[in-house]
């Protein structure tokens, strides 16, 4: 489903190079939950702006469903973020003038489907997630839950190959993070590939797989999928180092 | 897509009302100056007789009796002259004519009161020439009948409208019967007669035939030399009074070449009895040409009009500034487009499609201020009165013009906002 070989990302100033990504490979299946952990400014945001598209690299291969993404233009590119990964991010990223409705159309509305097709998909995320009902509302009139249901809604209304969940908890209470976790878990085992970027340990153990971050580059502290799956650049005295630390 | 670019245009208008309503208003000012200015612009060098102005020439002829080596074909003629000009049976039509004023009335009428009358004392051919439209009547058909065509407005002075041909009017105390009344006859510029600033005058009230008009001492505004004084108007046919003007219908530019040297015979024949000291030179302007060499556009109003497109520019540079604004305000929404799906060329198209629907708000204003500039140019400068007009081709350009304005005022806040990093303003 995801396949990254060698990625690198440099952010240049005139005076400065950092390396956000060095190196970094990962592969992720097809139906897999993986959490990706790593302390501030390890490069977790990075990996998931570039795993989504929205950021080039400067390094490396990137095969998302199959498509090597290296070369593609900007219309290429929009096509298969609208096609292929549904975002989730830490702060819902909703209009707040738009309806709970017009926030689920926003992609279709780019991917050229008729108004029917748009419905059907609509009502079908929102009863996914347990909104149907409040089709009508505007986000503000939402708990912070309920806004993150509606950004999920979104994300899956595409039916996109893949999920890209930056933090999806961290605006929440625990209740309200549990009930989004569940969530995700559900749409997991209905076969959705799933990424979540997470500071929570919690959340991290609870998944299939977990990776960490450090240095802009992947080391295995906490695996719970096999281990042939995480490519990295780390001797493994180096990564027994990392996980020790 | 282009039904969902228009939805989310009216809903960016209505998110943000104040930011596009001076928007709105920036660009209104200026299109709506430029179209005043235009309008003013377009009523002077349009076409009047398009379908022709190319076949219809105006005559000047180097006729002065004085010898002086100087001088130039004057845009006036003699009596005698237009004479010679209306017996050649080269053009197809030929208009011979000056202008006069009398006191108009229905002669059966019990009231007394009079309306002034501008009176073009010309030949049949004219109405031929220029196309003139009649609601009722014909022209007259002689040169020296008791029969005048009146204008629409006369008709509707003297007589309250309606067909009123067969009856009598009076004219400087003599009694005409109308043949003919014209529809209202708007001619701008007024290609016939656009010499001693007369180019946006009104088409005249009362057509009289010339001789008639000379035998019933109608006034007329002449030229001569010191020694070729008249008493009354019909003394200047045979003398060197140079107040006519004429104009010819030539169909092809061999018929041009032949009515060339027609004039040219005529004036060597006048140089051999003596009566043409100075160099033959005979000219024929078409009614562009015509229109050029006597200024009819005024370069005031043509280096007013730049200054207003100068105008415009300021005004598009300020509703860019605020437009860069609002696309500032709204990187988050850009980004976040961008990242469920939208390409770089869908949001340029978007931005397009919004600066255009503003455009055509931008341009109904904008003709609402031309129309009110016009207006208080008009209370300004009377003279203004038959040039300030917002027709139709004005309202097209109003409209063009504010779209474009409003389409260049969004490029550049466009390219900035497609240059935003779409991860920088989502978390």
């Amino acid at each position: 489903m995801l396949k990254m070989t060698n990625i690198s990302k440099i952010f240049k100033s005139e005076t400065i190079q950092t390396h956000a990504l060095r190196d970094f490979s990962l592969t992720v299946e097809s139906g897999e939950f993986v959490a990706v952990t790593g302390p501030s400014g390890s490069g977790k945001s990075t990996f998931l702006n570039v795993a989504g598209l929205l950021d080039n690299f400067s390094q490396g291969e990137y095969q998302l469903d199959g498509v090597n993404v290296s070369g593609l233009n900007d219309n290429d590119l929009s096509k298969l973020r609208n096609e292929k990964i549904g975002f989730i991010f830490q702060n819902y990223n909703l209009i707040p003038d738009y309806s709970i409705y017009d926030n689920v159309d926003m992609p279709l509305r780019y991917r050229g489907f008729n108004a029917a097709e748009r419905k059907r998909r609509i009502e079908h995320a929102l009863e996914k997630v347990g909104l149907a009902s409040r089709h009508g509302y505007l986000p503000s009139q939402l708990s912070g839950g309920q806004q993150q249901r509606v950004a999920i809604a979104r994300a899956l209304a595409g039916e996109p190959k893949i999920l890209l969940a930056d933090e999806p908890t961290g605006n929440l209470d625990s209740l309200m993070a549990r009930q989004v976790m569940e969530l995700l878990h559900s749409l997991n085992e209905d076969g959705a590939t799933i990424i979540m970027v997470t500071h929570d340990p919690d959340q991290a153990r609870e998944v299939k797989r977990s990776v960490q971050i450090i240095d802009g580059q992947i080391t295995d502290a906490k695996v719970y999928a096999p281990e042939s799956a995480i490519q990295t650049t780390l001797t493994e005295n180096e990564k027994k180092e990392l996980v020790d630390a | 897509m282009l039904k969902y670019y228009v939805q989310l245009a009216f809903e960016n208008i209505k998110r943000a009302p104040t930011l596009y309503l001076l928007v709105i208003l920036t660009l209104s000012l200026g299109v709506g100056l430029l179209c005043a200015n235009l309008a003013l612009v377009n009523s002077m060098a349009s076409d009047p007789i398009p379908h022709k102005s190319d076949r219809l020439f105006h005559v000047s002829m180097n006729t002065w009796v004085n010898e002086n080596p100087h001088v130039q074909p004057l845009h006036i003629i003699r009596y005698r002259d237009a004479m010679q000009i209306l017996k050649s049976d080269i053009p197809v039509n030929t208009a011979i004519f000056f202008v006069s004023n009398a006191y108009a009335r229905d002669a059966n009428a019990a009231d007394l009161s009079r309306s002034r009358a501008v009176i073009r004392a010309t030949n049949p051919g004219f109405f031929k020439l220029t196309d003139a439209p009649f609601a009722y009547g014909n022209a007259f058909t002689h040169i020296n009948a008791k029969e005048v065509v009146i204008g629409d407005d006369l008709n509707n002075k003297v007589f309250g409208g309606g067909n009123n041909v067969g009856k009598s009017i009076e004219l400087a105390g003599e009694i005409f019967t109308v043949v003919g009344i014209l529809k209202p006859w708007d001619l701008r510029p007024l290609f016939y007669h656009v010499t001693e600033n007369n180019a946006f005058n009104p088409t005249e009230d009362v057509f009289l035939p010339l001789e008639t008009a000379l035998d019933n001492d109608m006034s007329i505004g002449a030229r001569s030399s010191s020694t070729d004084n008249w008493r009354v108007s019909s003394d200047t046919r045979e003398r060197n009074v140079f107040y006519m003007q004429a104009w010819v219908e030539l169909e092809k530019p061999s018929d041009k070449s032949a009515f060339e040297n027609y004039l040219k015979n005529y004036s060597q024949s006048l140089k051999e009895s003596g009566e043409h000291p100075n160099e033959i030179i005979n000219d024929l302007h078409d009614v562009n040409e015509w229109m050029e060499k006597n200024n009819v556009v005024d370069q005031r109003i043509i280096a007013f009009t730049i200054a207003t497109l100068l105008f415009l520019c300021v005004c598009v540079f300020n509703a860019s500034s605020l437009l860069l604004s609002k696309f500032h305000a709204a990187k988050f929404e850009i980004g976040l487009r961008r990242a469920i799906g939208a390409s770089n060329q869908q949001m340029l198209v978007q931005g397009l499609v919004e600066s255009t629907i503003v455009g055509v708000i931008a341009s109904a204003i904008a003709l609402v201020f031309s129309w009110l500039f016009l207006k208080a140019s008009i209370e300004f400068l009377p003279m203004l009165t038959n040039i300030a007009v917002l027709d139709i081709e004005v309202l097209a350009w109003g409209v063009g013009i504010a779209i474009i304005a409003s389409n260049i005022s969004v490029i550049y806040p466009l390219i900035r906002a497609n240059r935003y990093t779409i991860s920088a303003e989502l978390k």
